[in-house]
């Protein structure tokens, strides 16, 4: 069996690269902090999700100083809040993201970022950014929901600390 | 290691009528001019192309990663 | 004797009726792309939106699963046949395969096709990922299994072949383009395994009303685990000719032989341990399963970087062996007229950029920038819509007259063809990549939202979208060009010779290199293991969360089709 050297110097060079690869993507996760969407989220039942302390009235809940939990609901073909509301939050916040599906798979995507997940009925998709100043960003489902699945769509306002009228979500 | 160094080729025909009878496609070994074996032949030119390849993904890589991913206005931290 | 038709004439006959199959998905699934890249850029909408989901159904399961891979089949009964040098056992079992094969891509297609009529009651419009609780009519999923076992049955078939080769041939090394398929194979058993319990025991029973409801992780996470091996499905007939056509084509031979098996091998092994790099943004999967599948997936790189080495190696002996010199002139000596050589090539250097795209995919924590974007359609038309099919596209130049014994129609016209598709997906993947970059999502009829617009870094939303209506017209024609290029060298007067057929010996054999790569049984075992190590705990914590069955009823498709067109009417 022949080989030759070109080929076993490309051989080194190809497994340099797939480690350079797991190494940058190692630094990601480690350095710059960026978690994965994993299964802290838990379970709901997506047929209950009325009775769910939470989904029961999602929207924006004050966790802590400068801190909030925004609890959505994907349903065709809507984002509760976000199509008929806006997602509001102040400036300069951390929002930690709770999205479920109350029926099929859906995608939910603050346009532009890498607010990302998937939806889906059952699982509770945990994620937390941290936004700055003010903007309105435009939301999206991204994966195919249904017939009008292209009408789904919503807004996430960021708004002046000052101008922030408190939480809408909860009593 | 040529075995000739000219080699007429008249262009073969286009046209089905002008065809000669088992017309081929990719009939390589037509215009081989020599047989290069194993031990003859150094894919020198594979290494240039591949490296220049490796260069480009590396580049690409970490402008994608470092300017167009980590550089976005909201990113996920948990 | 003169061509694999005159060898084997029942086996010819086989491979030419897989191909047309294959062709006819191609034609109809082309046409269904060309109205999608029109609907989705707004430039013609013929039909209503809620129509272009059956369309984009169509189009997805005819070309990645129904054109793909009866070529394949094909192929590989060519391969099999020609590289054993013995026709198969029992034509007749191989004529039930394609009968079954046929019959379930059949039923397949029906019950998507049927969505475009209301009145028949059937629909299917759920993608080619076909994700519960969205539900089909039972006809879908009864298809698709259908048309898995017959793929099972193909590989019976084919390893049949193999053992009495191997009977009378005890101590050879198994021939190249066999051992090829025999891994594909061993490859798909192991995957499909996950489709097939997902349909059979979830889908199914659900669709028809037995049980109530799904856990639609699990079917999710089991459609991943034969949605990802499924890729290399594809790839591997387009790999078997890159290593075994493309050299001669090009004038020359093979590299080497023992690195194009352990580079199946390699395929072998880790094809199926990283399904769930599809799943890195669904929920109920943790953390540290993800980075398990994406190690696997960045190691499943080095077979395919291997393979560019090989095949571009194997393409410059041909060029320096027809008179090529320097570093990089010898590109001028390569067969460039011959519409099966370019063909290749040119597939080859779009599967190189494409491959840059899957690095982006693969890569765990980046997927937030790019998950359910365009970029993925972008990268998976340069990938399975230009290695895969333009590969095959221009196999077909050189393999149909085998099949047929007639000479191509004409060369110059296989020749703009190829070129055409090339330029097409260049304009049609890299306005997709860009517009995936923008946040423009995949699976949509309609990219425009009434409460926020998309910006890009350079050019603007209407460039891309120009870029690809045009790359998606061009790849249109492309097809049509081709069929009729196939068509009308059926019409040819049949000949001696009408291709060469020679496939000349590699340049570094399989002899002297080491016969565990020939051993079949311990590659499947260790793939096995690799698949249980990545798989066991993710689907027994989805089990656990949510159990076999779940909570989700059915949301059948066709009564949401009602529903919209109520709504819009209201």
């Amino acid at each position: 069996m022949e080989i030759h050297a070109y080929e076993k110097f490309w051989l080194a060079a190809a497994l340099l690269l797939i480690v350079g690869l797991i190494a940058t993507v190692s630094y990601g996760a480690v350095g710059a902090g960026i978690e994965m969407i994993g299964d802290e989220g838990g379970t709901v039942d997506p047929e209950a999700l009325d009775d769910h302390p939470k989904f029961g009235d999602p929207g924006v809940y004050e966790s802590g100083e400068d801190e909030y939990d925004v609890y959505v609901v994907a349903e065709q073909f809507a984002f509760r809040p976000g199509t008929s509301d806006p997602i509001e939050v102040p400036a300069n916040s951390t929002v930690t993201f709770h999205v479920t599906s109350a029926d099929v798979i859906h995608g939910f995507e603050v346009v532009g970022t890498n607010a990302n997940t998937m939806a889906i009925p059952g699982q509770v998709a945990t994620f937390t950014v941290e936004v700055d100043g003010p903007r309105d960003y435009g939301i999206l489902c991204n994966e195919y929901c249904g017939s009008a699945h292209h009408a789904m769509e919503g807004t996430m306002e960021v708004v002046p600390e000052d101008e922030y009228d408190g939480p809408e979500g909860g009593d | 290691m040529s075995i000739e160094t000219t080699r007429e080729h008249p262009e073969r025909g286009d046209d089905p009528d002008d065809r000669p009878p088992g017309y081929v496609v990719g009939s390589g070994p037509d215009d081989v001019e020599r047989e290069l074996s194993h031990d003859e032949f150094d894919p020198i030119g594979t290494l240039g192309i591949i490296l220049v390849y490796f260069v480009i993904l590396a580049v690409m890589w970490a402008f994608m990663y470092f300017v167009e991913f980590l550089g976005r206005g909201i990113t996920v931290v948990g | 004797m003169a061509t694999f038709v005159d060898r084997y004439p029942e086996e010819a006959a086989v491979v030419r009726a897989t191909f047309v199959v294959a062709f006819v998905s191609l034609g109809i699934g082309a046409f269904f792309g060309l109205i999608q890249a029109l609907h989705r850029t707004g430039y013609v909408r013929i039909l209503d939106s809620v129509d272009y989901y059956t369309i984009l159904t169509g189009h997805g399961v005819l070309l990645a699963l129904v054109f793909t891979i009866f070529f394949l089949l094909g192929l590989f009964t060519w391969a099999v046949a020609r590289s054993l040098e013995r026709p198969l056992p029992d034509i007749r079992l191989t004529w039930a395969w394609f009968g079954l094969t046929t019959t379930g891509a059949t039923l397949v297609a029906v019950a998507i096709l049927a969505g475009l009529i209301p009145s028949l009651g059937v629909s299917a419009d759920v993608l080619y990922t076909f994700y519960a609780p969205l539900q089909a009519h039972p006809l879908f999923y009864a298809g698709l299994t259908m048309f898995i076992v017959g793929t099972w049955m193909a590989g019976a078939d084919w390893f049949l072949a193999y053992r009495a080769w191997r009977a009378d041939n005890p101590d050879d090394r198994i021939p190249l383009q066999t051992f090829m398929v025999l891994t594909t194979m061993l490859m798909w058993y192991l995957s499909t395994i996950g489709v097939a319990v997902s349909a059979v025991f979830f889908l199914l029973p659900w669709s028809f009303g037995i049980v109530e409801t799904v856990n639609p992780l699990l079917t999710r996470t089991l459609f991943w685990f034969f949605g990802h091996p499924v890729v290399y499905f594809w790839l591997m007939p387009a790999y078997l000719l890159w290593y075994t056509v493309l050299p001669k084509l090009a004038g020359g031979r093979l590299f080497s032989d023992p690195l194009a098996r352990v580079v199946f091998v390699l395929f072998l092994l880790l094809s199926t341990p990283v399904g769930i790099h599809h799943q890195y943004l669904d929920p109920g999967i943790s953390e540290g399963f993800k980075f398990i599948a994406m190690t696997n997936t960045m190691f499943l790189l080095l077979p395919s970087l291997l393979t560019a080495f090989t095949v571009v190696a194997s393409m410059e002996h041909g060029a320096r062996q027809r008179g090529g010199e320097g570093y990089f002139k010898w590109l001028g000596a390569l067969p460039w007229r011959d519409p099966a050589f370019t063909g290749m090539a040119l597939a080859g250097l779009m599967f190189a950029a494409g491959g840059f795209s899957g690095m982006i995919n693969a890569g765990m924590n980046i997927n937030y920038l790019i998950h359910n974007t365009l970029w993925v359609p972008g990268h998976f038309h340069m990938t399975v819509g230009t290695a895969v099919a333009l590969t095959m596209m221009a196999g077909s130049y050189w393999l149909v007259p085998q099949l047929t014994g007639k000479r191509l129609y004409s060369r110059p016209i296989g020749l703009l063809q190829v070129v055409l598709w090339f330029v097409g997906m260049v304009f049609m993947s890299n306005a997709m990549h860009r517009a995936g970059l923008a946040g423009v999502p995949r699976r949509t009829a309609e990219p425009q939202y009434q409460s926020f617009d998309f910006s890009t870094a350079l050019g603007s939303v209407g460039e891309l979208q120009a870029q690809i209506a045009f790359g998606g017209f061009l790849l249109f024609v492309s097809v049509v060009l081709f069929l009729f290029n196939i068509l009308l060298s059926s019409f040819e007067t049949p000949m001696e010779s009408p291709v060469d057929d020679s496939l000349p010996a590699p340049l570094s054999g399989a002899e002297g290199s080491p016969l565990v790569l020939d051993d079949l049984r311990l590659w499947t075992g260790i793939a096995i293991v690799l698949v249980i190590l990545a798989y066991t705990l993710p689907l027994g914590s989805i089990v656990t969360d949510a159990g076999l069955f779940g909570d989700s009823p059915g949301f059948p498709v066709l009564i949401d089709a009602v529903a919209m067109l109520k709504e819009v009417v209201a």
